[in-house]
């Protein structure tokens, strides 16, 4: 095959993230969520938003009391499901966070790229439960209005009026990650002048049954990279980034928080559950070759690390692999140890922290950690939060389906 | 529209489509496809995948007597659903067709990105269903490896040795043809050389009493579907469908270079949202601007258009919105030569726009654009004057896809009709 | 229920998951070895039989699953006792 693949023939602008906006089970809101990130909150109690006394597990990462209402000025909150809430409340947070003027935005060229694991589950499990109830005549129209995924990027576009480019990415897990490489090619490719970037999932009984059967669920805590870890803790979560080229952020006055250098996508082809370490470091790979960057600049990973026994140990050697002698020198923590899985949420959340752990010299902690694994053996910050210069820093996000990906911020030299 | 777009300059990397693989209610070769959509044949037929009782709704253009095994030989299926069956099946079709060995595919980095509106909403429930009945610990590990919307793409990848980019693009209705867009833009860019694109979208009961529940779907008389007739006078809702429609989206240099069939380049797109979500006058603009989009991307005037595959389906508004947003970009066309597919094939939802592309991609090739199966009388005031319940003989080389959303996203592609000599002559004459 | 009759419908779930035809499957056979099973399939198996013959067997129990022999005698020993 004649290796034509190289530099983008198209589009060069540079994208930067000049707006954070995220809702999460240690707090909402940018300055909250760093806030408590950095000092190792803690987002885990048993759930409440189902029965699971029948589970041999019970605890999850749920946000409590959230109160759609205040981010809502056209839709009504009560017509949309708990993803699309939590979405378009990290939306309007990003928006004001960017101190955005929408009014000063053409609505035609400004976008949504959202990215989920379930879209609105609770839509289909009320399905469901109407089912073995006998009840399914009582399934009104909201089971088709509200449930597919598309509608959560849909109604933030619509609660926004951002008439653009709007696409939703059910990558699973990766999800967050894989909206966001999108948003980026948009930008670069000069079909819109901002994007709103992220991921939203809300609590599900259907992904909690799933890793429950699967024996993947913490009891009390999750403990990414630990010896005794015992797995993760479904939780759920929405972030939202605006990229807008840097031209436009100075004309506005804006320093960004980071600039979006690269990103690289890749596929295991291997098994739908199972991670594969080959997979995950040519996502990586890709995404240094994308930034033309060597894997000695980066500063920071923001690991996948769920805490699960298998994820962590491949994570770990796919890193080596990548970064070679280097990994020992990069930190490489989880906060999915704080805020659990936040499912297609997780890596928008983790984009969040990349760009403000670039803008701000802070690196968040791997809580609840205590012994270490000979086979995790590298530097996951554990439990304190550290200053640290970081001029670059790498997100990687895995998931079902083998889709993996890596995003790439730096600091924004202007 | 600004004219700050870098990518209405002509992109140095060209997209061809070098093979396509469909699984159809109307067959499963685009070949037999156009020829059943040219006849004027009918995909729906009284559902047999699943027991209809008390639905109001018993017609789907359902794939009847689906058996992978046939194109995949004995192989174990179990751990793949229906939605990433059909998946597997047009990704091998269109393996074959574009000589895209397994040999190769290890190889060198094959990408896919399909487009679905529910992934498997059956196996989702399904599997919720058995966990809430029979207990948590009885949940089924396979269904739950399936729950996830991404699932199709994943099992096709290990299916079929994908390692390139992966991705899926929910939309609806329009997410076939948000990801045929998505591919042509990541070989544009030099993300990827090779990427198989469509869309799949499996009949189901949850979706079909869903939809039902919405009162989207057309009456049902005893002689079958009823008026879901696009841009009809008399339609009143659509008919769902089902299917897996993919295209082998190559570099064209690269595709030229290893001897691919050279079967037509996708030109350009558009992409954009009615923030009315389908319910107000915004959604014309709406189709207007994503056709003026992908014109402009495509570098060609809506006078070069020579024929249109449209996502009418049937629905009283959606159809309406469509017509006069293709009437107002493609401006003073009005005889324009339209088809829609889904008067024959359903709403395929995640497929459609795959299929629609597949079908005027088969019309551009073979100078036929089939008509609009049971079209009496277009709806007055629509601007659309090319519409037509037969096939029509066409000479043109561009053709227009749009896709509109049932809640708001809209998509449009142009595509080209091309062969390997005049691509070759294209590429070495420096063009 | 005797263990012919135990086993006859472990094959036949292990049939289902893998699409090996039950003739097929040898009463010994690893389920990793000689059926080539991955977790995954093997955790379906477990959850199936457990389903099949309403069970409840315990988490720990199923994860030590190796053979087809470990399932007929894992599935005789939980119904002895629930007779008990």
């Amino acid at each position: 095959m004649p290796g034509s693949i190289g530099p983008r023939s198209i589009g060069r602008r540079r994208i930067v993230v000049t707006g954070i906006g995220a809702v999460t089970p240690v707090g909402a809101g940018r300055e909250e969520v760093w806030e408590n990130l950095l000092s190792g909150s803690s987002g885990f109690a048993p759930v409440e938003s189902f029965d699971t006394s029948r589970y041999n597990v019970h605890a999850g990462a749920e946000i409590k009391e959230f109160d759609p209402a205040p981010y809502f000025s056209r839709l009504d909150p009560q017509t949309v499901g708990r993803a699309t809430q939590l979405a378009i409340a990290a939306a309007r947070q990003a928006v004001d966070d960017a101190d955005l003027d929408l009014d000063s935005v053409e609505p035609e060229r400004a976008g949504v790229v959202m990215g989920t694991t379930s879209g609105e589950p609770r839509e289909v499990e009320s399905f469901d439960d109407r089912y073995v109830a006998e009840e399914l005549e009582q399934v009104g129209p909201e089971f088709i209005t509200r449930y597919p995924c598309h509608v959560i990027a849909g109604c933030v576009a619509s609660e926004l009026q951002l008439a653009g480019v709007n696409a939703m990415i059910p990558a699973a897990c990766a999800a967050g990650n894989y909206a966001l490489a999108h948003a980026f090619d948009v930008l670069r490719a000069g079909r819109a002048d901002v994007m709103l970037a992220g991921g939203a999932d809300s609590f599900s009984r259907i992904t909690y049954t799933g890793f429950a059967r699967l024996g993947a669920i913490a009891p009390e805590v999750c403990q990414p990279f630990d010896r005794n870890r015992k797995g993760m803790i479904p939780g759920e979560g929405a972030a939202v980034l605006v990229l807008e080229p840097l031209e436009r952020a100075l004309e506005r006055g804006r320093q960004p928080y980071a600039e979006v250098a690269g990103y690289g996508l890749s596929c295991d082809a291997h098994h739908m559950t199972a991670a594969h370490p080959e997979g995950a470091a040519r996502a990586m790979q890709r995404a240094l070759s994308d930034s033309s960057r060597q894997p000695e600049a980066v500063g920071y990973i923001s690991a996948h690390g769920t805490g699960t026994a298998t994820n962590d140990r491949l994570e770990t050697r796919a890193v080596k692999r990548v970064f070679g002698d280097a990994a020992y020198k990069v930190p490489m923590s989880s906060i999915k140890s704080m805020i659990g899985h936040t499912m297609g949420a997780a890596s928008a959340i983790e984009a969040a922290v990349c760009a403000l752990a670039v803008a701000t010299d802070r690196i968040p902690p791997t809580a609840h950690f205590e012994e270490p694994d000979p086979e995790c053996d590298l530097d996951c910050v554990p439990n304190e939060a550290r200053e640290q210069r970081v001029d670059m820093a790498m997100n990687n996000a895995y998931a079902f389906g083998g889709n993996n990906a890596s995003v790439i911020f730096e600091k924004c030299r202007t | 529209m600004s004219a700050e777009t870098s990518h209405q300059e002509p992109a140095a990397r060209r997209v061809v489509v070098t093979g396509v693989g469909v699984v159809s209610p109307l067959g499963d070769s685009p070949r037999d496809l156009h020829a059943a959509l040219t006849e004027g044949a009918s995909g729906f037929r009284a559902v047999t995948l699943f027991d209809t009782d008390g639905l109001g709704a018993r017609h789907a253009g359902e794939v009847a007597d689906f058996a992978p095994e046939s194109y995949l030989g004995r192989v174990n299926l179990r751990p793949v659903d229906r939605t990433a069956r059909l998946v597997i099946v047009a990704a091998h079709l269109a393996f074959e067709e574009s000589g895209w060995t397994r040999e190769l595919r290890e190889e060198h980095d094959v990408g896919l990105v399909l487009g679905t509106m529910f992934g498997s909403v059956h196996t989702i429930s399904s599997f919720d269903r058995r966990a809430l009945v029979a207990g948590p610990s009885y949940a089924k590990p396979f269904d739950f490896a399936n729950s996830v919307i991404n699932a199709a793409a994943g099992q096709t990848a290990i299916w079929h040795a994908l390692r390139g980019i992966n991705s899926t693009v929910a939309g609806g209705t329009t997410a076939g043809l948000q990801a045929l867009a998505y591919a042509a833009e990541v070989i544009r860019t030099g993300r990827a050389d090779a990427v198989l694109a469509g869309g799949a979208d499996e009949l189901c009961f949850e979706s079909l009493y869903g939809f039902h529940q919405t009162g989207q779907l057309c009456s049902e008389g005893d002689g079958g579907a009823g008026h879901a007739v696009p841009f009809d006078a008399r339609r009143d809702g659509m008919v769902l469908g089902e299917g897996a429609g993919l295209l082998m989206l190559e570099e064209a240099g690269s595709a030229l270079e290893r001897g691919a069939p050279i079967l037509g380049e996708i030109r350009g797109h558009g992409n954009c949202y009615d923030c009315s979500r389908g319910t107000g006058e915004s959604a014309v603009d709406a189709v207007e601007r994503a056709v003026a989009l992908a014109l402009g991307d495509a570098g060609v005037s809506a006078g070069e258009i020579g024929a249109v595959s449209a996502a009418g389906n049937g629905s009283v508004l959606g159809d309406r919105h469509e017509a006069l947003g293709l009437a107002a970009a493609l401006g003073g066309r009005a005889d324009l030569p339209v088809t829609a597919v889904k008067s024959m094939l359903g709403e395929t939802l995640g497929a459609s726009g795959a299929f629609g592309t597949i079908a005027l991609l088969e019309s551009l090739r073979s100078g036929v654009l089939p008509g609009i199966r049971g079209l009496e009388e277009p709806e007055e005031g629509l601007g659309l004057e090319g519409l037509s319940p037969r096939a029509r003989e066409i000479e043109t080389r561009l053709g227009l896809i749009d896709a509109v959303g049932l809640d708001g996203n809209v998509c449009a592609l142009v595509i080209e009709r091309i062969d390997s000599e005049e691509l070759s002559a294209q590429l070495s004459g420096g063009a | 229920m005797d263990v012919e009759q135990i086993r006859s419908k472990i094959k036949d779930v292990i049939s289902n998951v893998t699409n090996i035809e039950p003739g097929e499957i040898g009463d010994q056979a690893s389920f990793i070895d000689d059926l080539q099973l991955d977790s995954l399939s093997l955790l379906e198996i477990g959850v199936d039989v457990d389903y099949e013959f309403k069970l409840g067997v315990p988490e720990e129990r199923l994860g030590e699953l190796r053979t087809v022999q470990d399932a007929v005698e894992l599935v005789q020993q939980c119904l002895a006792e629930r007779a008990a």
